[in-house]
């Protein structure tokens, strides 16, 4: 009975609340940028109107194959949500939200249009980028506790940041790529920078424009959520983890130009594995 | 539903995404322009995002004269901004051909191609006088209900 | 009972082979093979529920068929030595001349032959086996014979080829089954050198000088594995005095020196299975007719490769030799996982990828834990069924568009929606969830986590293979909005096939919480049995269609939910989509307007000119032949590595 009212519990959270932090979290992040760069910025709730405005847009479309690949990023950064409030297994969870950014790529590859087409190669490679760095991060979770699972983390008595600092690290570079924060935006080319308009989200409009954007507040949840695994101790330890990471993610976007990918794949191959391999040789050794 | 179809009617004017095309202009408009989305006027106070893709804009601010070489690409952008959307033209080129009305390449105005929803005259005109324009565009963007 | 169903999976093949060599009628050839293929299932499918048994037989329908098996091991060395004087190859000369001598002096001075038998295990590895070789082997035969009909007609044939392509495809299927179910090393020896001479024959069937000069090459490092084989055969003989494969894997652990036979027989293994440094025979063997890459060069055969090495995995848990198997592996999942980066031939590709997933197993079989092994038993099920589809698929593409290049194959859903689905689907089972594949993955990242060199090669090796997939889907399925697409027909005996193999993929994913229990849990008894030192314990629990354990918990049933439910949204989504307004794509305005020049901009002087795109392949960065050079370089030392290692 438990574990159902569990389950229910996870996937009220999960489908509903998730969203509506991520798009709050994402406001803060506006707000906080523009107050970096002197301004005063939009208000807390701005991701929610630009969504609103988006979905009451006329549908414009390519073709219907990217209405379904937009659909299918949202469903499945939706499904990774769900199992992580599940504490299901993390290298499942990440399988999982892979499935979202394939597809992203697919919709953007599925029309010729040059913009499009140079932003999901790039987001490929970002993908193959952050993608090694993530698995070997939960599989340094793996040898400190013994488990996949999210529930043998909570187990534990001290915060696994104390075993595991460089492999922070290395989750901090890669949830950079994964967030597309410079100097690694470089598939979407957010804000001012347009060199390729937007990139994968150049031929998304209106209202799949609103629900690859809904998608991204899901995102952004998982990823703190795996943030915050590292101090799952107590909740303020967790809250102070998270707050401090998320912010120093946005002063890097803010302090930083961006790079090539060559310079992104390069640079997070060599510094990430050398990291990862010296904080796993100390677990195992 | 009514309340989520009241939100989104409400957002529009909270989230208004433009595009800039600079239509022929002498730069003079277009410096203008971009420098209300500088700190000093800070136009995301008002959610206002300057985006380089027709596909994405709510608001299309057009600089310059129409001549029979662009007229096209003006007509392409506005064929390819989603409803509902609005059109702001900006300065006197914009607005009628200005000192080159008469040349032979130049079609005239911004409205000679595509309708027009808001006019800003100046030359080129201030950053506040855009801001209003835009403004006033604003308020036809949130009577325009899905064509 | 045991023995009919031996001699349907076994020796059938053969008459079937000879009966399409002889008769030049060619719906009497498809008869045959269609019938052949269905009794195969049959068989396949009824040696479920017999499993496991052993059984051995002196003759079967008459035939003495042990002391026939010598002869045609002696026959067979006999024919490649000629072949290598045929095509004044001296490598294969001296490879099969050596075998010559040593064989002669195996069977001569050290064997008795008093119990001239011929022994089969049917265990479920090589039950498991048996069923892909029957069901996806019978399959691709059948999708062959409408494939076989057009290639000639390209070819402008005045005297088919046919028979002779259709009797060594079917020989290979009978030579497989034996070859898994023998449980005599020198069987199963000739047997692995009968799949390499079907290869050479295969890969050489149009008979071009590429073709001629790639089936040589294979022969040549085909004859190499052979060679390691009957050297592991001898060593084995020599310290064990048995050749039983059941004998040697109780026996191995505990006699000294045991490893280097061992470690043999993993480089025959490796030969076979086309791991690095011996790529280049698979690579060149894409010239040939896909029905044969399909058949030998990715689903069936080269798997004979894989099944050495997880048969003989029980005999060398724990051992140093382990731990190389599973570093070579995991390199070799790695490297060519890097060299299909760089290619935009759709069969170089497959290949690639094949030798990759094959490196996955191997790295598997490696690890040597439970789990690992069932991760690599997935694999090779899913892998089978999967890749077997995508290769039809690129082979019916090829006929259509003329090209096996993916850059050719931009929108290929206007013009193929059927196939082109089909290969989208293919593709997206080989790499993401609730999919089988990604699930063998998952088991084995999860079963490798510890092992810190083998880890890192399998997470950067798993993204580049997201890598390679994902472009591919992603460019054939550009569409216009409103019509457009036209619609697709197929010969039935092409569709059939592609449809089982396509429907195979998903449904066997569904099912694999219970293809675990019921095939992967006897099997890792069996192991227990064999070895009881190796004291194994079945490494998931499976419930409400669940695989969990302490480690992780893969919920594959409730996936499914989300996914049927997800795609029946998804489908209304997609019929929503029907209603939307359809726009020119974004060319900064430039775009023409006119509909008979879609994906233009108007170029200078007013002329539209169509968009190009195309994919990164990423050359500066990884130059294929640079680092097939690299590759292989490390790949030899990793294998010298391996052998002396298991001293």
């Amino acid at each position: 009975m438990m574990s159902i009212l569990g389950f229910l519990l996870a996937l009220v959270v999960g489908v509903f609340v998730a969203p509506i932090l991520g798009g709050l979290i994402t406001g803060l992040d506006r707000r906080i940028t523009a107050r970096i760069q002197s301004r005063l910025g939009p208000p807390i709730l701005q991701p929610f109107y630009d969504v609103a405005k988006l979905l009451g847009k006329e549908k414009l479309l390519n073709n219907s194959w990217q209405a379904f690949c937009a659909y299918v990023y949202l469903v499945a950064a939706a499904t990774s949500v769900v199992l992580f409030f599940m504490q299901s297994d993390l290298l499942l969870i990440f399988f999982v939200q892979a499935v979202g950014a394939v597809f992203l790529v697919i919709g953007a590859m599925s029309v010729p249009s040059p913009y499009s087409q140079i932003g999901a190669q790039r987001e490929l490679i970002q993908v193959l980028t952050y993608e090694p760095l993530l698995v070997l991060v939960l599989a340094g979770i793996y040898v400190h506790t013994g488990t996949f699972k999210i529930s043998g983390i909570y187990a534990l008595e001290e915060p696994m940041l104390l075993k595991l600092p460089l492999l922070f690290l290395v989750l901090g570079y890669a949830l950079t790529i994964k967030l597309r924060k410079s100097p690694f935006d470089i598939s979407a080319s957010a804000h001012a920078h347009q060199e390729i308009v937007r990139g994968v989200y150049t031929e998304f409009s209106g209202p799949y424009l609103a629900i690859l954007e809904i998608a991204h507040f899901y995102e952004v949840i998982l990823i703190l959520g795996l943030v915050s695994l590292f101090w799952s101790t107590s909740f303020v330890g967790m809250l102070v983890l998270v707050a401090l990471t998320y912010l120093a993610e946005i002063l890097v976007d803010n302090v930083s130009s961006r790079m090539t990918w060559r310079w992104m794949v390069t640079s997070a191959w060599a510094v990430g594995l050398t990291l990862t391999l010296i904080n796993l040789l100390s677990l195992t050794m | 539903m009514q309340a989520i179809l009241d939100f989104i009617k409400s957002s529009r004017i909270k989230s208004p995404w433009l595009m800039h095309f600079d239509c022929g202009s002498c730069n003079g408009c277009d410096i203008e322009t971009l420098a209300c989305l500088t700190p000093v006027y800070d136009v995301e106070r008002f959610g206002i995002v300057n985006v380089g893709n027709p596909k994405h804009a709510d608001i299309l601010i057009v600089s310059g004269t129409v001549n029979h070489r662009n007229k096209k690409v003006l007509a392409n952008l506005y064929e390819q901004m989603p409803h509902p959307k609005v059109v702001v033209a900006i300065g006197a080129c914009g607005l009628s051909g200005g000192v080159f009305r008469e040349a032979p390449n130049v079609v005239g105005g911004i409205d000679k191609v595509i309708p027009v929803d808001a006019y800003v005259p100046g030359c080129p005109p201030k950053p506040e006088a855009i801001i209003d324009g835009v403004v006033l565009g604003l308020q036809k963007f949130a009577e325009k209900s899905l064509a | 009972m045991h023995s009919t169903l031996m001699f349907i999976l076994i020796v059938l093949p053969f008459l079937a082979a000879i009966a399409c060599a002889v008769v030049p009628v060619k719906q009497v050839r498809s008869a045959v093979v269609v019938v052949t293929g269905a009794l195969l299932v049959v068989a396949s499918l009824l040696l479920i529920g017999k499993v496991p048994f052993e059984t051995s037989f002196t003759s079967m329908a008459g035939l003495p068929l042990a002391s026939m098996t010598q002869l045609a091991d002696f026959l067979l060395l006999g024919f490649v030595l000629f072949l290598g004087w045929k095509h004044k190859h001296l490598g294969i000369k001296i490879l099969a001349g050596a075998q010559l001598v040593i064989l002669f002096a195996l069977e001569a001075f050290m064997m008795d032959h008093h119990a001239a038998s011929m022994a089969f295990v049917a265990d479920p590895l090589s039950l498991t086996l048996v069923l892909i070789i029957s069901i996806v082997g019978s399959i691709i035969c059948i999708h062959a014979i409408p494939y076989m009909d057009n290639h000639e007609h390209h070819l402008h044939l005045t005297i088919s080829r046919q028979p002779r392509f259709f009797a060594w495809l079917v020989v290979l299927l009978g030579t497989m089954n034996a070859l898994v179910l023998t449980n005599d090393l020198l069987a199963f020896y000739f047997f692995f050198e009968l799949t390499t001479l079907c290869s050479y024959m295969l890969i050489g069937h149009d008979g071009t000088e590429e073709a001629t000069n790639n089936s040589v090459r294979a022969l040549y490092l085909g004859s190499m594995g052979g060679l390691a084989l009957l050297l592991g055969a001898v060593f084995f003989q020599n310290m064990l005095g048995s050749l039983e494969i059941q004998e040697i894997i109780k026996l191995a652990p505990s006699a000294g020196y045991a490893m280097l036979p061992m470690a043999l027989l993993c480089v025959a293994a490796f030969v076979k299975s086309a791991q690095a440094p011996f790529q280049s025979w698979l690579l060149g063997a894409m010239v040939a007719p896909t029905p044969t890459s399909a058949l030998l060069h990715s689903s069936t055969m080269v798997k004979a490769g894989v099944y050495l090495v997880l048969r003989m995995a029980p005999g060398f848990v724990d051992t140093t030799l382990s731990t190389y198997v599973a570093l070579f592996g995991a390199f070799t999942f790695l490297a060519t996982a890097l060299l299909a980066v760089s290619q935009s031939n759709a069969k170089r590709i497959l290949a690639y990828s094949t030798v990759s997933n094959l490196g996955l197993i191997i790295a598997c079989a490696g690890i040597n834990t439970p789990a690992a092994t069932a991760a690599a038993l997935f694999l090779i099920i899913f892998h089978a069924v999967s890749k077997a589809l995508l290769f039809l698929c690129v082979g019916t593409i090829e006929q259509r568009i003329e090209s096996r290049d993916i850059e050719d194959m931009h929108g290929l859903f206007v013009r193929m929606p059927v196939t082109a689905s089909l290969a989208v689907i293919g593709v997206l089972t080989m790499i993401l969830p609730p999919f089988g594949m990604l699930m063998g993955k998952w088991m084995a990242i999860e079963s490798a986590a510890a092992n810190v060199p083998v880890i890192m090669m399998l997470a950067l090796g798993s993204a580049i293979t997201l890598l390679y997939w994902a472009r591919w889907a992603g460019l054939l399925m550009s569409h216009p909005l409103q019509g457009g697409v036209t619609p697709e027909v197929q010969p039935k005996l092409t569709k059939y096939p592609l449809v089982a193999l396509c429907g195979g993929a998903v449904l066997l994913s569904l099912l694999s919480p219970w293809i675990y229990s019921a095939l992967i849990v006897p099997m890792i008894d069996m192991v227990n049995l064999a070895n009881p030192q190796a004291m194994f314990e079945a490494p998931y629990v499976t419930s409400k269609g669940m695989l969990g354990a302490d480690s992780g918990v893969f919920p594959v049933a409730p996936l499914f939910l989300v996914l049927i439910v997800g795609m029946f949204l998804g489908l209304r989504v997609l019929k929503n989509a029907q209603g939307a307004r359809e726009a020119s794509i974004y060319l900064a305005g430039a775009q023409s307007r006119t509909a008979q020049t879609p994906d233009s901009f108007v170029g200078p002087v007013n002329q539209p000119v169509k968009v190009a795109n195309a994919n990164y392949y990423l050359t500066r960065l990884l130059p294929e032949g640079k680092v097939t050079c690299w590759v292989n370089t490390a790949a030899v030392l990793l294998a010298l590595l391996l052998v002396v290692g298991g001293l």
